[in-house]
């Protein structure tokens, strides 16, 4: 089962990350690294229809079929819609899937209702250009009236909720009507928990700042995302609102794109699907008992990718991390939060980092995200003086470098962090699609744990994290297959 | 405590005055001259961040490395510990809660910047660094801290800016029926305030004792104080 590397996701020319010239290694490319195919090692991964024998036309094809489920009859040919979308989706395979799949739904939208005035929202996380970037590199500006980035700092409008009053971003809701489009990946399970995940981006990617932050220091780590619940229950946003699409996702790729008017019915499916098909997978990096992970993707330092999992998520994987009885996760604002002075817990629920993770070896990732706690909590060697520097001088983690050390190159790290840390397993975060990159001793351990964790995660995990989410474990008999219960015949 | 190691420059060809740049920036060191129209940068207010750069919708400000770094931090050992914690709890915040991620800047020191003067978040931010980062996540704690000091929050610019427009609800302010409405969806209204709370509750241990010049302070000397090596 063991493989060959996969090709790490490409190196992007970007204002947040060091120019792909100066990355002389890939983790992949290091002696020992083999892969696992996610489908070798948890043979009931779902059937994916991308990548595949259709290439990206099964995305336009699959787009169109689920949309004829939704009923768009409020859109009238005169009227503006704003298709709102979020950066996260393009960072999935590359990124095309998500823009074939807003490209699709506005071929669909014009078809269907003679609409011709639909513009096209990217909401964005703490990289206020990202948006444009992607508009760009897809050429998406081609195929709506207008496409923009959006940021939290834009100008706003007040929205009245039962809560009270939250803020949006005006941008997002400056047409008659809005269709919401996003992602299922796992992704921020330590913000979102898997509660109204598939709700989350009203309180974030189309929210203000005064809401986003309102998420992450006053409502507490599992009723934050009821931000986004309030948000998208208020009468301002339902006399909007039409339909929902999901560009639903799988560790091995795309498993169908579901459409819904229904949010909440849409989002059950997004819960299961998510603790379905990544469970496993999280589960399994929780069996870790010591490894080193290497960071090499362009994404931020806690969204770097391997096996369709962020390093976000391995560096509280230790702790059940759908599990809601466990309240803090290693990682999150909240926890951050917690730590008081010298490092000492303000209360006894703050798990600490998963003590697997022994060494970060930083190879490639971005700035703009909060990541000094990172580099704080676990030893982490800085490859390149280039990107040392580019860190000092981001906002946002001005105090990365003052915990990390600096190399100056890939294998000269690693193997001081071998040396040092006393394990040779390595965790490649790479973005690779289908499997993970890591080092031939990971790999046996992967081998030898996922029979276990498979069942465990289906007999015991599975039902326990539906029901804490008020859904009936029987739902599952819907999953059995690896087909996608809404799947063509 | 932030070290600002970065200053923005304009490039006045391309500045087409749109005033974009003093609506999103966070201490107020941009503005635009009504006769030129073009942007101006009160220097000594701006704390780094790159909102204006982002923002700017021609590319024609460039954030650059700063000749001279400089340090924002407001000790709060210069006042009174004992009134710090005590707004600090009663904005329900632990004194050495972390409210700022990017700057790693504790609700104390926000609590010290308004003790000693700071009556508005942008003043808090020019002087403590705090929301120099992302800009975003750390605003409601400082609307908070300033609410519970009795002090009224008004908009920046007379609400023509975008800085912040208001305070949005805390957990103890969700209404006990929408609570109940949603527990059963995993929500843990109850158990999240009580966690809280128990943060909020525990023993605060006041920052070790220092000597900070907090009116010219000099970066080396400041993070030797604060314990740490300059990366």
């Amino acid at each position: 089962m063991k493989d060959k590397p996969i090709p790490p996701r490409t190196p992007l020319a970007s204002m947040y990350g060091i120019d792909p010239a100066l990355l002389k290694k890939r983790g992949a490319d290091l002696p020992g690294i083999c892969s696992l195919r996610v489908t070798d090692v948890f043979p009931d991964q779902p059937e994916v229809i991308y990548p595949g024998e259709k290439g990206i036309a099964a995305i336009r094809e699959e787009t169109e079929r689920m949309m004829a489920r939704v009923d768009l009859s409020k859109i009238r040919p005169g009227d503006s819609v704003n298709v709102l979308c979020s950066h996260h989706g393009f960072t999935l395979l590359g990124g095309e899937p998500y823009a074939e799949m807003l490209r699709t739904i506005r071929d669909v939208v014009a078809k269907r209702t003679g609409c011709s005035r639909i513009s096209l929202r990217v909401g964005q996380g703490l990289r206020y250009r990202e948006g444009e970037d992607y508009i760009r590199r897809f050429k998406l500006d081609a195929s709506f009236t207008t496409a923009v980035a959006i940021a939290p700092i834009d100008k706003g409008i007040p929205i009245e909720t039962e809560i009270g009053t939250l803020y949006g971003i005006k941008k997002a809701y400056d047409a008659d009507w809005i269709i919401h489009t996003h992602n299922s990946d796992v992704r921020e399970i330590h913000f979102h928990r898997m509660v109204d995940r598939a709700v989350k981006p009203f309180a974030m990617s189309y929210a203000r700042l005064e809401t986003r932050s309102g998420y992450h220091q006053n409502l507490g780590p599992r009723a934050a995302n009821f931000m986004a619940r309030a948000i998208f229950d208020s009468d301002f946003v339902q006399r909007k609102y039409v339909f929902s699409a999901f560009l639903m996702v799988a560790p091995s790729g795309i498993v169908t794109v579901d459409c819904d008017n229904d949010m909440y019915l849409l989002n059950d499916r997004v819960v299961i699907a998510g603790m379905k098909y990544y469970g496993k997978i999280v589960t399994l990096l929780g069996s870790i008992d010591a490894c080193i992970a290497v960071l090499d993707s362009p994404a931020p330092v806690p969204y770097v990718f391997a096996g369709g999992l962020i390093y976000g998520n391995f560096l509280g994987a230790r702790h059940d991390l759908f599990d809601l009885e466990k309240p803090l996760p290693s990682y999150t604002f909240y926890t951050e939060a917690y730590y008081g002075h010298g490092e000492r817990h303000l209360t006894k629920h703050v798990p600490g980092i998963n003590p697997a993770v022994k060494m970060t070896l930083h190879n490639y990732a971005f700035i703009g995200y909060p990541s000094e706690f990172f580099a704080a909590k676990v030893p982490t060697i800085m490859v390149g003086r280039e990107q040392a520097d580019l860190f000092r001088h981001d906002p946002q983690s001005t105090g990365y470098m003052r915990h990390a050390v600096i190399a100056d190159d890939l294998e000269a790290a690693l193997e001081y962090a071998k040396r040092i840390s006393g394990t040779d397993k390595v965790l490649i975060f790479d973005g690779a699609i289908g499997g993970i990159n890591m080092s031939e001793s990971l790999a046996d351990h992967f081998l030898e744990m996922a029979p276990d964790v498979s069942r465990r995660v289906d007999e015991v995990l599975l039902p326990l994290w539906l029901r804490q989410r008020g859904m009936d474990p029987a739902v599952l008999a819907a999953w059995s297959t690896r087909r996608y219960p809404l799947a063509a015949a | 405590m932030r070290l600002v190691n970065t200053t923005p420059v304009l490039d006045e060809k391309k500045c087409i005055g749109c005033v974009i740049c003093s609506s999103v920036c966070p201490t107020l060191a941009w503005s635009v001259n009504r006769e030129t129209k073009l942007a101006v940068l009160d220097e000594p207010l701006c704390f780094g961040c790159v909102n204006c750069e982002a923002r700017c919708p021609t590319y024609a400000i460039k954030m650059v490395p700063r000749k001279n770094e400089k340090l924002l931090y407001v000790d709060p050992l210069q006042v009174d510990y004992a009134q710090v914690e005590d707004l600090c709890r009663r904005a329900r915040f632990h004194p050495e809660q972390i409210i700022c991620f990017c700057t790693s800047s504790r609700a104390e020191e926000a609590a010290a910047a308004i003790l000693t003067g700071s009556l508005t978040p942008e003043d808090i931010s020019a002087r403590t660094g705090i929301r120099s980062g992302c800009t975003i996540e750390c605003s409601q704690p400082l609307l908070r801290l300033l609410e519970t000091a009795g002090i009224p929050f008004r908009p920046a610019l007379d609400g023509k800016g975008w800085q912040i427009y208001g305070k949005v609800p805390t957990l103890w302010e969700i209404p006990h029926s929408v609570k109940q409405k949603y527990a059963n969806r995993g929500f843990h209204f109850e158990e999240d305030q009580a966690l809280m709370e128990e943060v909020i509750a525990s023993p605060a241990q006041p920052p070790g004792s220092r000597t900070l010049n907090v009116t010219a302070p000099k970066a080396e000397e400041a993070m030797a104080l604060a314990g740490r090596t300059a990366g």
